[in-house]
């Protein structure tokens, strides 16, 4: 093979190994990001909108207190009553929408009994309510009624939400170390690949310097007609090869020539 | 040994003179000393012929 072809296939080696490095890297960048993607738009929002569900649950439990304190003001009853059932309200619909929502089996019947017991705890405020406002608002009948039942929806909405939470840690854990793995794989090959063609760049160089230095041996002897038990043993397709076979033209012409002068000389 | 090859030798000087011979060395990449020692072999008698043609075509 000539040389000027193997320095274009190196150099087509080198420019393909590069584009392939960046294809996988785009690739392995495509992957992560729509693994990122993938979590961020499923689980980290659905966590996200658990812990907008159990604030809204604890605000429904002050505006409930809130009932209590300051109740006996109609304006007071008027406002925190309704503020209290659109918490009411938004934490049912939200709780529901979010079962609906779930694939984790586990979680999605968390939420459903959850949902269970905020519909039995509402009615059970709308009974001390009624207490409440029936008995002149007498807040220690009405907390009476309802005190600590907030406890178990609350318990349940709270593992609810660190399962999800916890989902959310282990997938991020789990696409790290796929980022981890994918990193290592391409390193790994990209520098096997470069070492490969670096040892074959080296090789083709180191074979060609070693030719070029005997072809320069023979060059310095037939410069000095020194010819006498020179061999020109310098061939092969290339262009160093091509340069050995006229040089064995030039050695056979100077032998000849040397013949020649030595005949006429004797002559 | 090789009474052919020495023949193309004995033939360019002939028609070039001594110019002859050197191109003939050069083109075939024996010189005569090398052709006595060689063998009639159908390459080489193909190598020195296709040297003379050359040698003639350019006028030696």
């Amino acid at each position: 093979m000539k040389i000027s072809t193997k320095l274009i296939l190196f150099f087509c080696g080198v420019v393909t190994l590069f584009v392939l490095l960046a294809v996988a890297l785009l690739a392995q960048t495509r992957t992560v990001s729509a693994g990122y993607d993938a979590l961020l738009g499923q689980q980290v929002r659905q966590a996200e909108a658990a812990r907008v569900i159990q604030v809204s649950f604890k605000k429904q439990v002050q505006e409930w207190k809130d009932i209590l304190l300051r109740g006996h003001t109609p304006d007071d009853l008027t406002k925190y009553t309704r503020q209290f059932h659109e918490q009411e309200s938004s934490v049912l619909s939200g709780a529901e929408a979010l079962a609906a929502d779930m694939r984790d089996a586990e979680c999605r019947d968390l939420l459903n009994q959850f949902v269970a017991a905020h519909r039995t705890l509402s009615e059970k405020y709308q009974a001390a309510y009624d207490v409440y406002v029936g008995g002149n608002f007498d807040f220690k009948a009405a907390d009476r009624m309802v005190r600590g039942k907030d406890r178990p929806p609350t318990d349940l909405f709270d593992r609810v939400v660190r399962r999800l939470n916890d989902d959310v840690a282990a997938s991020v854990a789990a696409q790290a170390s796929a980022v981890a793995r994918a990193r290592n794989l391409a390193l790994a090959l990209s520098g096997s690949l470069l070492a490969g063609l670096g040892l074959a760049g080296f090789v083709t160089v180191r074979t060609i310097l070693q030719r070029l230095g005997r072809l320069k041996a023979v060059s310095d002897r037939l410069a000095k007609a020194d010819i006498e038990g020179l061999s020109v043993d310098i061939s092969g397709p290339d262009e160093i090869g091509q340069f050995g076979d006229s040089m064995k033209g030039v050695h056979a012409a100077i032998e000849e020539l040397t013949r020649l002068a030595s005949a006429a000389g004797q002559a | 040994m090789a009474a052919k090859l020495n023949e193309f030798y004995k033939q360019a000087a002939q028609e070039f003179g001594l110019a002859g011979r050197i191109k003939l060395a050069m083109l075939t990449k024996i010189s005569s000393e090398k052709a006595e020692a060689a063998e009639d072999t159908p390459e080489n008698l193909r190598i020195f012929e296709q040297a003379m043609q050359q040698l003639r075509a350019g006028g030696g």
